[in-house]
């Protein structure tokens, strides 16, 4: 594979001595190896290799603090907004490190997009915020194909039904639910390759989240899904592998249905078994 | 008795007081300061407010009232003659006495006003006098009353806090009257100039020569006082100065808050605020003697006819005066824009400025319109620059580059100089300020309000 | 890029990533445009900071510089003490302007017709004689003996030796003739003339004569006014932030007065000068002119900075310090004054130093209540009529001779130097008192 010329083979097939699990991944799409975080004096990620495949989604779960947001933030360089951050070690995306100084991080976000915490619509219509992606990169040549593009995102956001009389009501006007799925829509209306999920349920009622984690279920279809949650029993239900972070550590890595049955790490379980987090 | 002499012996009676009140309650306490209600010192307080309040009133009020009433009976103990004269004439009278009085003219004085300087003089001393007694009396009298009133039980520390609190709220809507104090003085004189000059024909006439005519006979002898230009003129010089502040602000803030490095922002974010703090009248001096000129030449140079008060030159020096204060408000605007926001952009791949210009600045436009619109306010308000650089006469053109005047400048120029009090010209002088003043009120209202609502939304 | 679409194993022509790069360079370029627009607009308000700095200093600094002639006076007994009694008050009346005139007069003997001698007697200030005069009072030895003095010369004169009175032109065009430029290169080429440190220029009142002229007197009466202004606005504005944060229940009238107090902030500084004429002046009838009346209007207009700047200082007292006082039993009028207030006087003091700065700058509502008059004495008290330094800036900006443009220019220097100072300690007490909670 091309990815692996852009690691050296030594890097590539390391040991993470305090890893457990095949942090590989058959298919892969991003390879993360040797990344480190600092936010000024703080280590914020401590050496962390990890591959995620197509097609799957990842969960990645962990108590507060431990550094996971931080690394799917690392996936699409958001981490460039926050002052005083610094990323080492090798993100590779495609045959493409994404940390090589030539690298523009527009066309990146544009392939990698993601959905944060808190639903954050653009203080515009709710058409707007969908048409919003495809219309600065120039994906649309026409208004014809603009609400077709709006369309299909809403649609695959499962939204279309609830909006499509209120395409021009602001986008703040919706529910927390609805919002965030807009938000989704808004991330799929680019037609990225990997959706970066950050805690998106967290602000949620249960009817949401369960709308939410069904659209996730869909969209894998056509995606690279990296999921944060602080839920266990939503990475359990959306996702096939999952990372368990600890301090800034990737302590265990594997299939889901392994980790939350039979964790093979002692914090991995403390974790799962709710001794803490 | 001097009346600086009167309030210093006001405040060491005060402070007597306190002494009395104080050695008082711990009398009453007979040594076991636990059985007071309340801490000795506040005793001390509660006889001194007692001792000090009363007489200032006194103080204040005597002052207040005494000039019109010695005056008053100056003028009734005048000869007949003098005193029956037309009121006008009995004002320019008094400030002769006056003037007599305090020893300031020299030369011939008519023997009747000097009498009645002389019986000025008396009336004041006696005043003084008669005030020093009552002031100290009363002053006695309230400690007294207060040393009287103080035993175990007595709530000192309420009385004392309630005070305080009256003087905090009567402090708090001074605000309240300077409000009124302005509607009400510019309210008067606007009315009696609308006698005279109708309302319509001020705000609708095109007509502005306020310069009453000497003969009788000669052309436009009342004056015009059509204030359409002067409005005209205000708005043509606010907006150029907009045009240039609004960018350079808006711009300089997006700047200094999205891109630059933090080295580089807390260097010029302070220089930047530096033209907020020059002072207007420094503006006005380098609007006429440098960008004036300037602005005349270029002109000439390019074969345009320049007046070298031109509108460009007033408007371009006020926009500059505005840049900081456009600026700092749009910066607090732009960062009160939440994170949350530019990560949905930046995540979707929006450039930055992509993201400044459809995301940024959409969500941040309600609080930059209240601040333009208070920045308007400012300009129209401002005066020392378009007094010192803009011009006198009154053109009702849109041409930057010709002389205009503003209302700002015509109540200047009305108002400066030795101008009886009555006469249409410096009433009109308070009638552009009523209208300046509405105008500025209801900017200031919309904006303040806008920028509220905008600060409500991401709060 | 080609790299990228192999990986991507050949998928569908339209790949998002293909379309994104195509318009990227165009995209680049704005993004840079964008940011040269936001660098332009900073460097161009720098510009004018430089520019208007530049041009005041560049105009003001020969004004701290007092050229002054020397004469060969002879103390004339016959005119000065024509009875030998070195009577002071006949001292006083005698006729200086002679002496200089024929120390002139005997410099220049050929100068002969009245026209070009009064001319020449135009090169020395109308204020010389004076100064002789006090010369003589001072060491009354000097009559009878003849004595280089250096005389403070005409401000044309000046500006000639400044050299900021062009020598070329039509002469009928010209402030100075070709006889005086003769006349004064004669004097510069015996080393007859000087340039001193000008401290008329700081000690002095207003004067027609430029080279008379000084900012003593509008310092002196901006100095009465502020004072006026900070003994009113500092109380009352405290008291007034402190009952609207600490004590105001949240109603009608409260809202009523913050909006007040809002809007007080952006009425135009004019407006209160109308307030002050006819309220203080008309109806109280204090004195014209007076620092006091100054001092009041001031005030009013002030006093909303310092109830803002107060407000937010005692809002950035945490609640928990209240809450600290009101549980061992303070009331709330004692929580306020003994442990609130204490922590945000340095905030207060920050905003009330900035009123005062702006309060000093203010010049529009003094021309109201007529503090724009020609006063030569420096004032005593807040009584006396007496103008202040921007005022003082704006009359000699309006003045015609060349020489008051370099004195307005150091005027507004000295002005700006108050400012600079206040605006300073307002920062350094703010860092230096600054608690982060």
């Amino acid at each position: 594979m091309k990815v692996r010329e852009r690691i050296s083979e030594a890097s590539f097939n390391r040991e993470y001595s305090h890893t457990v699990g095949e942090i590989t991944s058959p298919n892969s799409r991003i390879v993360c190896r040797n990344v480190n975080v600092y936010y000024g004096e703080k280590h914020a990620i401590q050496d962390v290799g990890l591959d995620i495949g197509r097609n799957e989604v990842i969960a990645l779960i962990g108590p507060s603090g431990c550094g996971k947001s931080t690394f799917i933030r690392c996936l699409n360089r958001m981490n460039d907004t926050i002052p005083g951050c610094r990323v080492t070690g090798q993100i590779v995306l495609d045959g493409q490190d994404i940390y090589d100084g030539s690298l523009d991080v527009v066309p990146l976000r544009a392939q990698v997009g993601m959905v944060f915490q808190k639903p954050n619509p653009f203080p515009k219509s709710i058409f707007e915020n969908v048409a919003y992606g495809p219309r600065i990169h120039g994906l649309v040549s026409s208004k014809a194909e603009l609400e077709e593009v709006v369309e299909t995102s809403l649609r695959r956001a499962g939204l279309w039904d609830e909006v499509k009389d209120y395409l021009h009501q602001p986008g703040t006007s919706l529910s927390g639910g609805q919002q965030q799925r807009l938000c989704i829509a808004r991330a799929i209306a680019v037609n990225p390759e990997v959706i970066l999920m950050d805690e998106p349920c967290s602000a949620l009622d249960p009817i949401a989240t369960a709308k939410i984690e069904q659209l996730i279920d869909e969209l894998r279809s056509h995606y690279t899904i990296a999921i944060v949650t602080h839920s266990m029993q939503q990475a359990a239900r959306v996702s096939q592998r999952t990372a368990y972070f600890h301090l800034g550590r990737l302590i265990e890595v594997g299939e889901t249905a392994q980790i939350f049955t039979n964790p093979r790490h002692q914090l991995t379980e403390d974790y799962i078994t709710g001794r803490f987090g | 008795m001097q009346k600086s002499t009167l309030l210093f012996l006001l405040v060491l009676l005060s402070a007597a007081a306190y002494h009395i009140g104080r050695r008082r309650s711990l009398q009453v306490a007979g040594g076991t300061v636990r059985s007071l209600h309340s801490l000795p010192s506040y005793y001390g307080y509660y006889a001194a407010l007692w001792c000090g309040i009363p007489a200032l009133l006194v103080l204040f009020l005597w002052t207040a009232f005494e000039n019109s009433i010695v005056i008053q009976l100056v003028v009734s103990a005048l000869p007949e003659e003098l005193s029956s004269a037309p009121p006008d004439r009995i004002g320019l009278l008094v400030n002769d006495i006056r003037n007599v009085a305090s020893g300031a003219v020299a030369g011939e004085i008519e023997p009747a006003v000097e009498a009645a300087a002389n019986h000025y003089l008396r009336l004041k001393d006696t005043s003084n006098r008669l005030l020093s007694v009552l002031a100290t009396f009363v002053a006695i009298t309230g400690a007294a009353y207060a040393r009287q009133r103080i035993s175990k039980e007595h709530r000192a520390r309420n009385h004392v806090e309630k005070s305080i609190t009256v003087f905090l709220i009567v402090c708090s809507t001074l605000a309240v009257f300077t409000t009124i104090g302005i509607v009400l003085s510019v309210l008067f004189e606007s009315i009696r100039f609308f006698k005279e000059v109708p309302i319509t024909e001020f705000l609708f006439g095109l007509d502005w020569s306020p310069q009453m005519a000497i003969r009788e006979d000669q052309v436009g002898s009342s004056g015009a006082f059509g204030a359409v230009p002067l409005f005209v003129g205000t708005l043509l010089i606010s907006l150029i100065a907009m045009l240039v502040a609004v960018p350079i602000g808006l711009l300089s803030a997006i700047y200094l808050s999205e891109y630059a490095s933090s080295r580089f922002r807390a260097t010029a974010k302070p220089l930047l605020e530096i033209l907020a703090g020059i002072p207007t009248v420094v503006y006005g001096f380098f609007a006429a003697l440098v960008v004036a000129p300037f602005v005349r030449d270029l002109g000439a140079r390019i074969g345009l006819d320049v007046s070298s008060e031109s509108a460009l030159a007033a408007g371009l020096v006020m926009g500059i005066m505005i840049i900081p204060f456009v600026s700092s408000l749009s910066d607090d605007f732009i960062n009160a824009v939440p994170q949350s926001l530019r990560d949905g952009a930046y995540a979707l791949g929006a450039t930055q400025s992509e993201t400044i210009r459809q995301v940024i600045i959409p969500a941040a436009l309600p609080g930059i319109v209240g601040g333009v619109l208070l920045a308007v306010s400012r300009a129209i308000g401002e005066t020392m620059i378009v007094v010192m650089a803009a011009g006198l006469t009154a053109n009702l053109t849109a041409n930057p580059l010709a002389a205009v005047t503003t209302v700002t400048t015509q109540i200047v120029t009305l108002l400066v100089g030795d101008q009886e009090f009555d006469s249409p010209k410096t009433l009109a002088a308070f009638a552009l300020g009523l209208v300046l003043f509405l105008a500025t009120l209801a900017l200031n209202i919309i904006a303040l309000h806008i920028v509220r609502k905008y600060r409500e939304q991401y709060e | 890029m080609n790299e990228i679409c192999e990986i991507s194993g050949g998928s569908s022509s339209d790949r998002t990533i293909d379309v994104v790069h195509a318009s990227l360079v165009k995209r680049r370029q704005a993004e840079k445009r964008f940011r040269l627009y936001g660098l332009l607009s900073i460097v161009a308000g720098l510009c004018f900071l430089v520019l208007l700095f530049g041009s005041i200093i560049a105009r003001g600094y020969t004004a701290f510089q007092q050229t002054s002639i020397a004469l060969d006076v002879y103390f004339d007994p016959q005119l000065i003490d024509p009875d030998g009694r070195r009577d002071p008050s006949a001292l006083m009346e005698a006729d200086y302007d002679r002496l200089l005139k024929n120390a002139l007069s005997s410099m220049f003997l050929d100068v002969k017709e009245r026209q070009a001698k009064r001319a020449l007697y135009s090169l020395l200030s109308a204020g010389a004689s004076y100064d002789l005069r006090d010369l003589v009072l001072a060491n009354p030895e000097l009559i009878g003996k003849t004595q280089k003095v250096w005389i403070s010369a005409d401000d044309d004169t000046d500006m000639l030796v400044k050299g900021q009175l062009g020598r070329t032109g039509a002469e009928g065009e010209r402030r100075i003739k070709d006889n005086q430029i003769a006349w004064i290169d004669k004097l510069e080429a015996d080393g007859r003339i000087k340039k001193s440190f000008n401290t008329a220029f700081f000690t002095s009142g207003d004067s027609r004569e430029p080279e008379l002229a000084g900012i003593w007197g509008a310092v002196m009466g901006s100095l009465f006014t502020l004072l006026v202004t900070l003994s009113l606005s500092l109380p009352i504005g405290m008291a007034a932030a402190i009952y609207l944060e600490e004590f105001a229940p949240r109603n009608r009238w409260t809202d009523l007065i913050e909006v007040n107090i809002n809007n007080l902030a952006a009425v135009p500084s004019i407006v209160f000068g109308l307030l002050g004429l006819a309220v203080f002046i008309n109806f109280f009838g204090l004195p014209r002119s007076s620092p006091l009346v100054g001092g009041l209007v001031l005030t009013l207009m002030t006093l909303p900075v310092i109830i803002i700047a107060g407000r937010s200082a005692l809002k950035a007292v945490p609640p928990s310090v209240r809450e600290a006082a009101l549980g061992v039993g303070a009331s709330p009028m004692q929580m306020v004054f003994h442990h609130v207030l204490p922590l945000a006087v340095p905030g207060m003091m920050t905003g009330a130093i900035i009123g005062m700065a702006r309060a000093l700058g203010e010049s529009a509502p003094l021309l109201m209540i007529g503090m724009v008059a020609f006063i030569v004495d420096v004032p005593q008290s807040i009584m006396e009529p007496s103008t202040v330094l921007p005022v003082q800036i704006y009359l000699w900006a309006d003045s015609p001779e060349r020489a008051f443009v370099e004195r307005t220019s150091a005027a507004i220097m000295v002005l700006l130097v108050f400012l600079i100072f206040m605006n300073g300690l307002a920062v350094y007490i703010r860092k230096r008192f600054e608690r982060r909670w």
